[in-house]
């Protein structure tokens, strides 16, 4: 996954692997939320044949499930999940390719950035209008926390590809 | 101040151009729907709905439905229930010639059931089919011809990822859009095993001459397969005739697969890990483009690019049908250049409204409309009609991903074999275009049923 090519910034390859196991480690814990959400839609499938649906089920799924895909994004920057369009540029040079990623990157890290101030303000709105889900009176900041934790850590792995981009960049003017 | 429709155009061909340079597709439609609202309305209003826009994009209901079912895929395809499948179609088919070929395509199929992904169907399918056809001694043309071709059964037979995402575009009944897609798909398991039938009559070297199972082996098969039927029958057939909706649906699946893959013990603890990986990226791609194609259309409908478009085509005096095909021709032509989810979401909420106000706008009825069905009919035949030819870019060059997942399975077989094998396949899906183009009620008629 990581690929630090120069050798002098070995220095930093334990932070670089601690954000690895960070995000990797924030993905699953999205992943057990979307469990949770799979569960309580399964009793509560259960318990409407046999007796009554959970109560609330409807805006649990809604939240978990939005809590639990904030916690994936970071590990589909790291991961490089998100889909594009090779097909244009299947033979362009090492050099353009690695340029064009930059730019994605950092389309990347800009939109991590300016979402995680949004989302604060978003956040802070919540907490002090008090909104909150209409039958459990779930207080919508509760999923705002993790949200902003899983922004903080897209903005920096947004930022450690980008980083890894212009090292190859580099290392390849080197040569 | 310039003309808005101008913007959304010259933010069109921005679009365009950054996805040709490699920028990930949702990020693309982020940056020019971002930057264009901006233009637009200015920095303010736009700034002020990012507080919530994501969140509120998230958290829809209807959507939860998507993580579950790529959840239930993701274990589905560890889950070692693609060798039941197989092993089942090959005891009933196994007796015609060129049958395994055909077990191939109905396990491709039976396993489309349980995952939304036409490429999950292919790899998986073809780690399991794909050596034993070859053991068979049948051609490497038409194994990985199969098994590629195989693959796009996935996206019709529910639970589809893509057609999930297409009756959220259209505001369509997720419900009676799987209904609806469940005729097509059978037709299509049909062509494809006439068409093994005749590929092995005219080429009598490609398939090895057929042998009939034991009595105990036929029983023991079909023995084997029944759980993913009682899983299928009641996730979709629970649907079907409304025990639950999508979102308790999948949930059911997930549990029910998850303790079939247990029971087997095939889903240890470092599968599960590499199952939820998978979901995360998976989940987390679709999600990022619906945000994007959200920004996109919020940025696209202010500068009425999609209402010029509809009405230009409107009084371009062209009958519908020309139309229809002219949209199907180039979703066929943008689906080789990219993957069909994308494509969809970038193109339906162009092309829809076009075909919309053709036939007359929302609320129009059979009678008098421009394609002869009411504008909800229409959104059910165009959406099965457009995903099944965006799923032909997965078996044609240049991209051919089903091709491709196929070939690096078979490392004997080259490419260009697959691509041959897989060319009467193409001819196949081509002529299910045109019967259905040509019979709508091949798609209306169980939505119809079923829903009184």
């Amino acid at each position: 996954m990581s690929t630090v090519k120069d050798g002098k910034l070995r220095g930093d390859h334990g932070a670089q692997k601690l954000l690895d196991v960070l995000i990797h480690g924030w993905a699953m814990f999205g992943g057990l939320m979307l469990i949770c959400v799979v569960l309580i839609n399964f009793f509560s499938a259960v318990g409407a044949a046999i007796w009554q649906p959970i109560p609330g089920d409807l805006e649990l799924t809604e939240m978990g499930v939005a809590v639990a895909v904030f916690a994936f994004l970071p590990y589909c920057q790291l991961t490089a999940a998100n889909v594009s369009a090779d097909i244009f540029t299947l033979h362009a040079s090492e050099k353009t390719v690695a340029v064009l990623r930059a730019l994605g990157n950092f389309v990347a890290l800009l939109f991590a950035v300016i979402l995680l101030w949004r989302m604060s303000y978003g956040a802070i709105n919540q907490y002090t209008y008090s909104y909150s889900t209409s039958i459990l009176r779930l207080p919508h900041w509760l999923a705002f926390l993790p949200i902003l934790v899983s922004l903080i850590l897209l903005t920096l792995s947004a930022l450690m590809t980008l980083r890894q981009n212009l090292q190859t960049l580099l290392a390849g003017q080197h040569k | 101040m310039i003309d808005p429709l101008l913007i959304g155009f010259a933010g069109l061909g921005a679009l365009i151009s950054l996805i040709v340079l490699r920028m990930p597709i949702a990020y693309a439609m982020i940056l020019v729907g971002g930057v264009g609202v901006t233009l637009l309305n200015g920095a303010g209003i736009f700034m002020s709905q990012l507080k919530t826009l994501a969140y509120g994009q998230f958290s829809i209901y209807d959507l939860s439905v998507l993580p579950m079912f790529v959840l239930m895929g993701a274990l589905a395809t560890r889950a070692g229930l693609s060798h039941d499948l197989f092993r089942a179609a090959k005891a009933w088919l196994g007796h015609l010639r060129g049958g395994s070929a055909m077990a191939a395509i109905a396990a491709c199929a039976g396993f489309g059931a349980v995952c939304g992904s036409s490429l999950a169907t292919a790899s998986t399918m073809g780690k399991v089919a794909l050596p034993e056809l070859r053991k068979q001694k049948y051609s490497g043309a038409l194994a990985t011809g199969t098994l590629a071709a195989g693959g796009v059964l996935g996206i019709l037979i529910p639970p589809s990822v893509v057609l999930i995402i297409y009756s959220i575009i259209v505001e369509a009944n997720i419900v009676t859009m799987f209904m609806a897609a469940l005729l097509p798909g059978i037709l299509a398991i049909v062509l494809f095993i006439l068409t093994i039938s005749i590929y092995v009559r005219l080429f009598p070297n490609s398939a090895p001459h057929a042998s009939k199972v034991s009595r105990q082996e036929w029983m023991a098969a079909s023995v084997g397969v029944a759980p993913v039927m009682v899983i299928f029958g009641l996730v979709i057939g629970g649907m079907y005739v409304g025990w639950f909706n999508p979102t308790p649906a999948a949930a059911v699946g997930v549990v029910l697969v998850w303790i079939y893959g247990t029971i087997r013990k095939k889903l240890d603890r470092t599968q599960m890990r590499k199952a939820l990986e998978e979901t995360a990226k998976t989940t987390g791609m679709i999600y990022l483009i619906l945000l994007g194609a959200e920004m996109l259309k919020i940025f696209m409908s202010r500068a009425g690019v999609p209402q010029a478009m509809a009405e230009w085509m409107a009084t371009s005096g062209l009958p519908p049908l020309v139309v229809l095909s002219i949209l199907l021709l180039s979703l066929i032509v943008l689906g080789c250049l990219m993957d069909s989810l994308s494509m969809i979401l970038l193109a339906i909420p162009f092309f829809w409204p076009v075909l919309l106000e053709l036939n007359g706008g929302d609320n129009q009825l059979a009678l008098g409309s421009g394609f002869g069905m009411s504008s909800d009919d229409l959104k059910i035949w165009f959406g099965l009609l457009a995903l099944i030819v965006v799923e032909l870019g997965l078996i044609t060059p240049p991209v051919g991903l089903n091709v491709f997942v196929i070939s690096s399975i078979a490392d004997d077989v080259p490419m260009s074999e697959t691509f041959k094998g897989v060319l009467p396949f193409f001819l196949a899906e081509l002529l299910r275009v045109l019967i259905l183009l040509v019979f709508p009620i091949l798609v209306l008629w169980l939505p119809r049923v079923l829903s009184g």
